[in-house]
């Protein structure tokens, strides 16, 4: 009998019990240790903080759907790794901390024979001096309870400019080195698009404010893509939509400082400058947690466990950006030093970033962080699982599936306004995610043809056909295992 | 110099009969992207350099 721990019940964590839970006989234990008592479909928050989906409708209470699955459930956070046990433990364990109200502050030891840490980011908002959301007229749509937030004060906004109040917004990232734009993009479409519904689009001046060097950047250090007939560089077809919906745009920015109403950012010439606004939607850095672990003398390891996030079989030795190496991704997301251990989705260390690294004349570090989130998270999730439970099944160490980020597509359907008729997105996919220079030198690192963009009402509705699909899949409903992650 | 999204091509984006098959079409794709498969780099490139 094996007992695997799963440590976040997010994206990642969910699917990789669900997983588990589904392919592994009732004798071994599948148990998840989330401080969230919900589950939530993250890529909806954007409809949530335009009010064109009430929050409700994007979550699911996990308790009850494991019970059911039987899958065990603590809503507790992690607080210290164990991964040789101690003097009074011989297994490898982390101590957790109640959040629930019946046992708030309680700690304990949780025992396991796999481990998989899928706690995702720490939403590092403290990182930019005055970045808090719901203060400074500055919002954030990363949670749920955020992204209702947001909506309540754009309301307030809308309603004002129908009063006949002009209004700046500035949506986009909030520190030198965040990630996710993807998210701030997709939002500042949607908040246009519900000012022209509002009829107040002339009342506001919208900018987008990036740590990007290009439009179009996105963490991933940009794309050729196919467009329809054309090949374009992703570059071309943002500044072709910002452009069509009057949107400015501040790029190599470093934000550090919030003042009420005004942002403070350093930008790659070096220079000093301030943004202001009535409303602003401004995506955090990530973060490890912090974790520490720990050997069995009690002597401190968090050095082998992490580097800010978990450490996995990826290659993190320090080389210039010429360098890298599309094999320096991780292949199977486990800690080398802890066979037993796997961090798929956010929680793993990337070894470096994807866009090329960029500091300004004063030598601050203004770039985006690689993503990781949504499809990247479940493919890697899965994978995982079904490492260990063929480890499980033929009782010895099996690393079969493999998905490192340079051999993986994704795709990114960016809602640009919601609406069955009115609405639209704009779909991107891209083949690797990571861009392999040496196999496809000509279109920059990635293959044309899977690599595309398009824009138009059927990317809505594509997008809200996979918000249903993937609350199907989540609440593991009949045959929810032949939807890909 | 930026592209413009041109009237045309704004009326083909919007079009709710087109963008039907345009629907069926980029499910298709996506899916045949994402769920096409994933693999390792490292193994490939030993290969490719033997």
């Amino acid at each position: 009998m094996s007992k695997i721990v799963v440590l976040g019940a997010g994206i990642s964590g969910h699917v990789a019990a669900s997983h588990l839970r589904r392919k592994l006989s009732k004798e071994h234990e599948v148990l998840v240790v989330s401080p969230n008592s919900n589950y939530q479909w993250i890529p909806s928050n954007i409809w949530v903080g335009v009010g064109r989906m009430p929050y409700k409708k994007i979550l699911f209470p996990l308790e009850p759907l494991y019970i059911r699955k039987g899958i065990g459930f603590k809503q507790a956070m992690v607080k210290t790794f164990h991964p040789e046990g101690d003097e009074k433990e011989a297994r490898p364990y982390v101590t957790i901390e109640y959040v629930d109200a019946n046992k708030k502050g309680q700690q304990e030891k949780v025992t396991y024979n796999y481990l998989i840490n899928a706690t995702g980011p720490k939403l590092n908002f403290e990182a930019t001096e005055g970045l808090v959301p719901g203060t400074n007229k500055t919002y954030s749509v990363c949670t749920y309870t955020h992204a209702d937030h947001a909506w309540q004060a754009l309301s307030a906004l809308i309603n004002d400019m129908k009063q006949g109040k002009k209004a700046k917004i500035l949506i986009g990232t909030g520190h030198a080195k965040a990630t996710c734009q993807g998210a701030a993009f997709e939002y500042i479409l949607n908040v246009e698009h519900e000012l022209r519904r509002n009829k107040v689009r002339d009342m506001a001046d919208i900018t987008w404010i990036s740590n990007e060097f290009e439009l179009g950047d996105f963490g991933m250090d940009g794309m050729l893509l196919s467009y329809g007939s054309l090949t374009m560089k992703s570059k071309e077809m943002v500044e072709m939509i910002f452009e069509d919906r009057d949107i400015k745009w501040i790029l190599g920015a470093g934000v550090h400082k919030i003042e009420d109403g005004m942002a403070h950012y350093e930008n790659l010439e070096g220079e000093t400058k301030t943004v202001t606004y009535d409303f602003a939607m401004l995506i955090p850095s990530f973060s490890g947690h912090g974790f520490k672990a720990f050997n069995k003398h009690h002597e401190d390891i968090t050095d082998k466990l992490f580097k800010g996030f978990m450490i996995v079989d990826a290659n993190y030795t320090p080389k210039p950006y010429e360098e890298w190496s599309v094999q320096d991704w991780p292949e199977t997301y486990q800690n080398p030093s802890y066979k037993n251990i796997f961090a798929p989705g956010i929680a793993f260390a990337p070894p470096h970033s994807i866009s090329k690294p960029r500091k300004s004349k004063n030598g601050t570090e203004i770039f985006p962080s690689p993503p990781r989130t949504g499809m990247p998270s479940g493919i890697t999730a899965k994978l995982v699982a079904d490492n260990i439970i063929d480890s499980i099944k033929t009782g010895r160490e099996s690393l079969a599936h493999k998905g490192s980020m340079g051999n993986m597509g994704a795709a990114c359907i960016a809602s640009a306004g919601f609406g069955l008729t009115q609405g639209s997105g704009i779909s991107i996919t891209t083949y690797p995610i990571v861009p392999d220079y040496n196999k496809y030198p000509k279109t920059q690192g990635r293959q044309l043809g899977k690599t595309f963009g398009e824009i138009g009402l059927a990317g809505h509705w594509l997008k809200l056909a996979l918000h249903y699909a993937f609350i199907y899949k989540a609440k593991m409903n009949p045959f929810w295992w032949l939807i890909p992650e | 110099m930026i592209q413009r999204i041109s009237t045309y091509q704004r009326f083909k984006m919007m079009n709710p009969i087109i963008q039907f098959f345009r629907f069926i079409y980029l499910s298709l794709k996506v899916l045949t992207i994402v769920a096409g498969g994933h693999g390792g780099t490292r193994k490939v490139h030993q290969d490719s350099h033997k």
